[in-house]
């Protein structure tokens, strides 16, 4: 490969930006959030089959069915969907990772073939940060002298990426698994007790406890994020209740 | 710089086994640390939930009320063996390979729609235990490959033009480029000594753990241990070229190359499958022709070929065998026998030749004092030797502690890089080294080696004690060899990378006729490709492309190097050298299971099919014959068991 071929026309700085950018689209969660990973899918599952659970369980209310029939249907659906989020949570983090075991293959690549460009790269890198002279000689000459070394400088500082950060997609999963179960016994649980305002209970509680959960662990405030969280979910059954109601 | 850096740590087991086991999720560097156990054996985690979702499924159905609870677990039962199974035939199609994969799962699949879900659920469960086995053995054959890798330091020290040191990757030193290798260092690259002397263990390439000693224009090789002094070396290969990447190299086309057997197996079973799906998609297609029967319905010639294609799938096959080798694997293991597979006891009954390295397996791999003076000489001597890590040293060391003896009291002791020891023992200068060094002291000649007997002279004023090493034959494996050569009349050949002589001398010993000395790793590998059936037991890393060459490649367990267990098809767990007459005659035992098993299974296969076809036999029965073969060949299999 030319030095041409592997910059695409740019200067080396250039296309070490671009390469942060890839970095930072493969390091994006799947979650959206900085929580470990079966934590933030087990958190998400949870709101999410609560509030779906509920908007299910407002459409069913406004018919004539009878409370078991309501019941059954509330949990064949529960199931189906805490099975759909666990799986979908463990493709989403294998996905994940193939995306970055492709990554570090290609800069793997880069390292042992293109060694001259690679050089330049970390001149560069090392240049921005304020090293120059002799000193930035050196140490271009003893991040190159080992490639291990020189692979994890290239994923931190090039790509951007986080080396022994995610958690496996099997332990998303069950993370995932987790938190759907959760929100589904919880509204059984008051569903049985209160059949009128049992299913609003739980999504509240479910909801409550996955964002204050979350809220502690990304050192948030925890009442803004609580009442965000129960606004939406509100909002979410309002427009779910009154549109059926226009239809009725 | 130190400082600057400490923070780009570099954690070198986070890479390398990355890479080596093919970017395996369960040592991904991406990974926490905590959760990696996740990934391990994945496939074999979803094959064991899948059969017992499977058996759950099974007993569900004999109760009427719970259908579709059974149903449900067969469903689960699919997604977790299935999908693999499915995306691996996808794979091969788009390959457009038609093989026996292809056909289990789709005999699995189209079982659904004749109503026999399960049975297709038992062959999807079997596929997967199948791939899991297979998986779990190409990690282990990366094991070698990973562990030589370890070997050799993947940076060099250059030596610049003012006489500084830089360190720089292997990869990037060319060859005329000075690199210097401090004590206790590991040779990186394969050169010339252009100054210094020193010590040199070469055991990864000889398979001798005597050190040779090394100066200026000796040759030494990468991986070589620098034991004493500091050597300055000009180097002669590129790190591609290096002897450590040959011998990975060897190693890797000798993987490539071995699985005769298996190459042969999977010809047979894709042409196998071929015919299966070929005749299928012609009966489907053909029997309304020349029959009174339609294409579709319960009697319609589609219904026909597909309980045909269902009943042809061998089940039968693949559980009844892996089910005789499990047995046979689990016996050896009860003996301290470890088999990396069961196909092995197959290629082991074949063996006419047992080639046994020297060192380390038919000796017990280190030097016994054999030869020593007693009284003061010896207390001086174990006084000198007890500083030194040299195999000479601990020997001595040994010698005169089970004498009782207490070191000598001795000052300024002086270890001479490559040539021997000295102190001051009451005032008077002590030395003890190699016959070159004291007898250049002298103004004679000493004789260094004798037959398999190593010497080493103390010097204590201007008198002479002589010291003599042998690395002693096990006993179990004389006894051993005596079995192999007079019971099962079997050629016993040793291969060393040790001198003539001693080769002589042991051979003599252990009442071998054949040896061959002074070979190379690529020397033994070609003896072993010369030779066909052919046992190869050795315990060094020079052994590893023989032992991965071998029709069966047996590595001691306990003193054997990682490199050369890798390499193997058998671990003796305790160097039990004295099992492998018992392993020879349970691998005759399991050949047999083996052969009946093969039978009654294809006889299994040929009354389901045919009846199943001509619609004599209802599909029900026609799976109960090919499940009743299944558990029959299992049975048998388990016979294996016993001791």
């Amino acid at each position: 490969m030319t030095e041409n071929e592997h910059f695409g026309e740019k200067e080396a700085i250039a296309h070490v930006v671009e390469k942060q950018v890839e970095g930072i689209v493969a390091l994006s969660e799947s979650h959206g959030t900085e929580m470990p990973g079966h934590l933030s899918a087990g958190a998400d599952a949870a709101r999410e089959t609560a509030i779906l659970l509920f908007v299910l369980w407002t459409l069913l209310d406004a018919t004539s069915l009878k409370m078991g029939m309501v019941a059954a249907i509330l949990v064949s659906f529960g199931l189906g969907l805490l099975v759909w989020k666990a799986g979908r949570s463990a493709w989403l983090g294998w996905t994940r990772l193939e995306r970055l075991h492709r990554v570090i293959e290609q800069e793997r690549h880069e390292i042992e073939h293109n060694r001259e460009q690679e050089r330049e790269e970390l001149t560069a890198l090392y240049a921005a940060k304020g090293f120059e002279g002799k000193l930035l000689e050196d140490v271009i000459d003893v991040l190159m002298s080992d490639n291990d070394r020189l692979l994890k400088v290239m994923l931190e500082e090039e790509l951007g990426l986080t080396l022994q950060a995610y958690e496996h997609p099997l332990k998303q999963c069950v993370g995932a698994f987790v938190g759907a179960l959760f929100a589904l016994l919880i509204l059984a649980f008051f569903f049985l007790l209160l059949p009128s305002y049992g299913a609003l209970l739980a999504t509240a509680i479910t909801l409550s406890i996955a964002t204050v959960v979350s809220a502690v662990y990304e050192k948030n405030q925890v009442m803004p994020a609580l009442v965000w969280n129960l606004a939406i979910g509100g909002i979410a059954f309002g427009v779910a209740y009154f549109v059926m109601h226009m239809f009725l | 710089m130190t400082q600057f850096f400490s923070s780009i740590h570099t954690d070198t087991d986070l890479f390398e086994p990355f890479f080596d086991s093919g970017m395996e999720e369960s040592i991904s560097p991406f990974l926490t640390p905590s959760s990696r156990r996740w990934g391990k054996n994945v496939t074999l985690k979803a094959s064991v939930f899948a059969a017992v979702l499977l058996l759950f499924s099974f007993a569900l159905s004999f109760f009427p009320q719970s259908g579709a609870s059974s149903d449900l677990l067969l469903l689960f039962t699919y997604f977790f063996a299935g999908v693999p199974a499915l995306i691996s035939a996808l794979d091969d199609l788009k390959r457009l390979e038609i093989n026996i994969d292809v056909l289990m799962v789709l005999a699995a699949f189209l079982s659904v729609f004749l109503g026999s879900g399960k049975e297709g659920g038992l062959l999807l469960v079997l596929f997967s235990f199948s791939s899991a086995m297979e998986q779990a053995v190409s990690t282990r054959a990366k094991g070698a490959i990973r562990s030589l890798k370890k070997l050799s330091p993947r940076f060099a020290y250059v030596v610049q033009a003012d006489g500084t040191l830089l360190a720089r990757s292997v990869r990037d030193v060319s060859p005329g480029t000075l690199i210097q290798v401090k004590a206790g260092g590991v040779i990186p690259l394969d050169g010339v000594v252009v100054s210094g002397r020193s010590s040199i263990n070469l055991v990864h390439i000889t398979g001798e753990n005597l050190p040779v000693v090394c100066e200026k224009g000796d040759a030494v090789q990468a991986g070589g241990s620098n034991l004493e002094g500091s050597l300055t070396i000009s180097v002669t290969h590129t790190n591609s070229d290096s002897t450590i990447a040959r011998i990975i190299r060897l190693i890797s086309s000798a993987q490539e190359t071995k699985p005769k057997l298996q190459r042969w197996f999977d010809r047979v079973t894709n042409r196998y499958a071929m015919s299966i799906i070929a005749l299928s998609f012609f009966f489907a297609l053909s029997i309304p022709f020349f029959s009174p029967l339609g294409f579709l319905g319960k009697e319609g010639s589609i219904y026909r070929a597909l309980a045909f294609l269902i009943a042809a799938s061998p089940c039968a096959l693949i559980l009844a065998m892996p089910i005789a080798y499990l047995s046979a694997i689990s016996s050896c293991a009860r003996q301290g026998i470890l088999l990396k597979g069961g196909v092995t006891l197959d290629a082991l009954a074949r063996c006419k030749t047992v080639a046994m390295d020297k060192t380390g397996t038919l000796t017990e791999g280190k030097l016994s004092c054999v030869t020593a003076p007693s009284g003061k000489p010896l207390e001086i001597a174990f006084a000198l030797e007890q500083h030194v890590d040299h195999p000479i040293a601990k020997a001595v060391c040994l010698f005169a502690k089970n004498q009782r003896l207490q070191p000598a009291q001795i000052s300024d002791f002086k270890s001479i890089a490559g040539s021997g020891i000295e102190g001051i023992y009451q005032g008077e200068k002590v030395y003890m080294g190699n016959a070159k060094w004291i007898g250049g002291m002298l103004g004679k000649e000493l004789a260094q080696t004798e037959g398999n007997e190593t010497h080493a002279f103390l010097l204590i004023e201007k008198n002479l004690y002589l010291f003599s090493f042998k690395d002693m034959i096990r006993k179990e494996a004389l006894q051993t060899v005596k079995n192999l050569q007079e019971k099962r009349k079997m050629e016993v050949v040793m291969l060393t990378g040790d001198h003539e002589a001693s080769a002589k001398a042991v051979a003599k010993e252990a009442h071998l006729k054949s040896y061959h000395a002074n070979l190379m790793p690529e020397d033994k590998l070609r003896y072993i490709i010369e030779n066909e059936n052919l046992v190869m037991i050795g315990d060094g890393i020079n052994d590893a492309p023989a032992l991965t060459q071998a029709t069966v490649g047996i590595a001691m367990g306990k003193n054997g190097t990682d490199t050369a267990i890798s390499a193997a098809d058998i671990v003796l767990l305790q160097d039990n050298i004295d099992k492998l007459d018992w392993l020879l005659e349970k691998a005759d035992h399991c050949g047999k299971i083996v052969k009946q098993n093969v039978t009654i299974a294809g006889a299994a296969i040929c009354f389901a099919t045919l009846p199943a076809l001509l619609g004599y036999i209802p599909l029900w029965l026609a799976v109960l014959l090919h499940e009743g073969g299944t558990v029959i060949v299992g049975l048998n299999a388990l016979r294996l068991l016993r001791k």
